[in-house]
């Protein structure tokens, strides 16, 4: 990919500023061939790949580099695009918002600084993967759990820091972070937490700061680059078991949410409880093209053919129930007598114990694995997809509602129908998957036309998107519009107060710095 | 032939997928029932990546590999499942999916597709993997010249 400057920046410049970061990272970790540039775009685009385009990358290996890196960007006006290993596939893996951004590599920080098994918690750098901290754990025999999440290839703290979620009891992922580290884009290090006082002993521990708490600040933010982080993690159960029920038809999902969440809220479940339709099985049986070999949407009758010939349910619940195996037990009878109030038939009962084996395959046993990937596979040719993510209340009510409103917007636009739900507590959120072919540009703009229908209708019902792609950062912000988007207005009076140059990730989440205001009107899919 | 992607196919279809009928005993987790599909590999430690600088020459390809691509290139996982089947299809046997049992490799190949991607595997960056690790990578499995 060419060079593309950052606004109001000559080769010349960028090129002067790249020099002088050389000078703090060493020349071999300021990359900037074309080469580099293609390495650093979003392999996913919908569309052209060039849409998102990085001027460079950076990668500093500690704290001090990454100070010094924001220090010279200030200087020379070069806006920074952190990432913590770039793998966040489907959202723009480790594209930059606004062209010509320099992406902040923090992917050789990857060390695990402290793991502590009796208070169950790490202290990770942000180039550390679900895979590396799952395998620390197990090399330090350590009994302790991870959450993971679909695509466990990335980071432990990106995936956090972007909202990720996982399906285990610690599976809504930003809120284990506990105590940041983080350089302000004025290059001064800042900790949150007890870690405001020097050397306090419970900085991953107490989940509040003296005075407002500035950990969530850093989420999906702007506002400063997280060094390291405290993550909280699950104490190693001594049992599970896995309850799994075939739910036969779509309106299900209603009965099943109203059983569900009760459950949930009552502290009888505590993992998120993920709820997949047909297609999460299908595609692992082969291609679209095996089921349904015409363009157009998969027609109902089909699916319901499909449905008896694999003999699967619409829907598949599973629950898993972690510790002590008498515990278990009795919440396993408090939730099949619920369950049995609408379905009769028995769920299938799975026990793990400590010792034996573990389905590598299974994100609820919190062992990292990158296959949910394959799910690309299913269109063929150089298959993506890109998640439509809504949040909603964890009633039957809201839940069908927004069932039969994505539905139709995708059904109007020709488009296959996968829709999961993941009750997290009080809300579910609900990710509508859509599969194309980066080489089909009709699909790719059918698709675009879609993402957007989705977005306008599901915030007119009342909805938002908990995360986005970065095509759609701005068109998501807008519709958090309380008060002439109150929220967007003061992110953007800190942002402005503590980033006045606006090098900080331009544009993250739709939040724009004065600085680069302009650039909000490019970029948009 | 066709018998054998059947059983590839099946075998990826094991992820997170349980017997039809519960058994009057319960299995265990990663244990098949009689006819179903094979069990699935447990989870493949990787080689921790190896000290000294990243930079330089002579990096262990084995090491560097395993720790680096890993994620998908070991037993069981994503890139390998994929390539399986893919394998199969082109008339190659399963065990082909893994790309350390590969013959037909060049050094070349493998870092074209390193760097520039292919199908679902994205571009690797040199932060992933430095250009003297690339090139340990692609002797280690590059084993046709």
């Amino acid at each position: 990919m060419k060079l593309i400057t950052p606004p109001r920046i000559s080769p010349q410049a960028f090129e002067t500023a790249l020099s002088a970061l050389s000078g703090v990272v060493g020349k071999d970790w300021v990359m900037s061939t074309d080469a580099d540039r293609d390495a650093y775009a979003d392999a996913y685009a919908p569309g052209s790949q060039e849409q998102w385009p990085a001027g460079a990358a950076v990668a500093p290996a500690n704290v001090e580099e990454v100070q010094a890196v924001v220090r010279l960007a200030n200087e020379h006006k070069t806006p920074l695009w952190p990432v913590a290993r770039g793998k966040n596939l489907g959202y723009g893996t480790a594209a930059p918002r606004m062209a010509g951004s320099i992406v902040l590599d923090l992917g050789r920080m990857n060390k695990v600084l402290e793991l502590d098994p009796k208070l169950a918690y790490c202290v990770v750098e942000p180039g550390v993967s679900f895979f590396d901290l799952y395998e620390h754990i197990q090399r330090e025999k350590s009994p302790l759990w991870m959450s993971v999440p679909g695509n466990a290839w990335g980071s432990v703290l990106g995936n956090a820091l972007d909202h990720g979620m996982g399906y285990t009891p610690y599976g809504q992922h930003a809120k284990n972070l506990c105590g940041i580290e983080a350089v302000l884009p004025s290059g001064e290090l800042v900790r949150t937490g007890m870690g405001a006082m020097d050397g306090n002993h419970s900085w991953h521990l107490f989940p509040l700061s003296y005075g407002p708490d500035w950990t969530q600040m850093f989420t999906q933010s702007n506002l400063g680059v997280v060094t390291k982080a405290g993550v909280w993690l699950q104490p190693a159960p001594e049992t599970n078991l896995l309850l799994t029920w075939d739910i036969p038809n779509e309106e299900d999902i209603g009965w099943v949410i109203d059983t569900v969440t009760p459950l949930k809220l009552a502290g009888v479940i505590d993992q998120n409880v993920f709820i997949p339709s047909w297609l999460g099985k299908i595609v692992l049986k082969g291609q679209r093209k095996d089921f349904w070999d015409k363009d157009s949407a998969m027609p109902e009758w089909r699916v319901q053919e499909l449905l008896k010939e694999h003999k699967l349910g619409y829907w598949q619940v599973q629950i898993r129930l972690y510790g002590d195996e008498g515990v278990n037990k009795a919440k396993a009878e408090v939730i099949k007598a619920a369950f049995k109030r609408k379905l009769d038939a028995a769920p299938q009962e799975v026990w793990w114990r400590t010792g034996d084996p573990v389905n590598q395959y299974d994100p609820t046993m919190g062992v990292p694995s990158a296959v949910a990937l394959q799910m690309g596979d299913w269109v063929g040719g150089r298959g993506a997809h890109m998640g439509f993510s809504p949040v909603v209340p964890a009633t039957s009510e809201h839940v069908l509602g927004q069932l039969k409103r994505s539905r139709q917007v995708i059904a109007d636009h020709d488009v296959d129908f996968y829709a999961s739900f993941t009750i997290g507590g009080r809300f579910a959120t609900n990710i509508n998957m859509l599969m194309f072919d980066r080489d089909k540009p009709a699909q790719i703009d059918n698709m675009k036309k879609l993402f957007n229908a989705l977005i306008d209708t599901t915030a007119k019902a009342g909805y938002g998107e908990y995360r986005t792609h970065i095509g759609w950062m701005d068109a998501v912000n807008d519709t958090y519009n309380f008060n002439n988007q109150a929220q967007r207005r003061l992110n953007e009076t800190l942002k402005n107060a503590i980033d006045p140059n606006g090098i900080l990730a331009p544009g993250k989440q739709g939040v724009w710095p004065s600085a680069y205001r302009d650039s909000a009107r490019e970029g948009r899919a | 032939m066709k018998r054998a992607v059947v059983f590839a196919v099946i075998a990826l279809a094991a992820c997170n997928r349980q017997p039809a009928e519960a058994p009057k005993e319960a299995p265990r987790q990663a244990e098949s029932p009689k006819g179903g599909p094979p069990p699935i590999p447990p989870y493949q430690m990787r080689e921790e990546q190896p000290g000294g600088d990243r930079l330089a020459s002579g990096r262990d390809g084995k090491a560097v590999f395993e720790h680096q691509c890993g994620a998908c290139h070991m037993a069981g996982g994503m890139g390998t499942n994929l390539l399986t089947v893919q394998r199969i299809k082109a008339g190659e046997t399963p065990d082909k999916g893994m790309l350390t049992n590969r013959t037909d490799l060049t050094p070349e190949y493998v870092k074209q597709v390193v760097r520039v991607g292919k199908n679902a595997m994205p571009p690797q960056t040199k932060v992933d993997l430095t250009d003297a690790e690339l090139e340990s990578v692609a002797a280690y499995l590059g084993k046709a010249k």
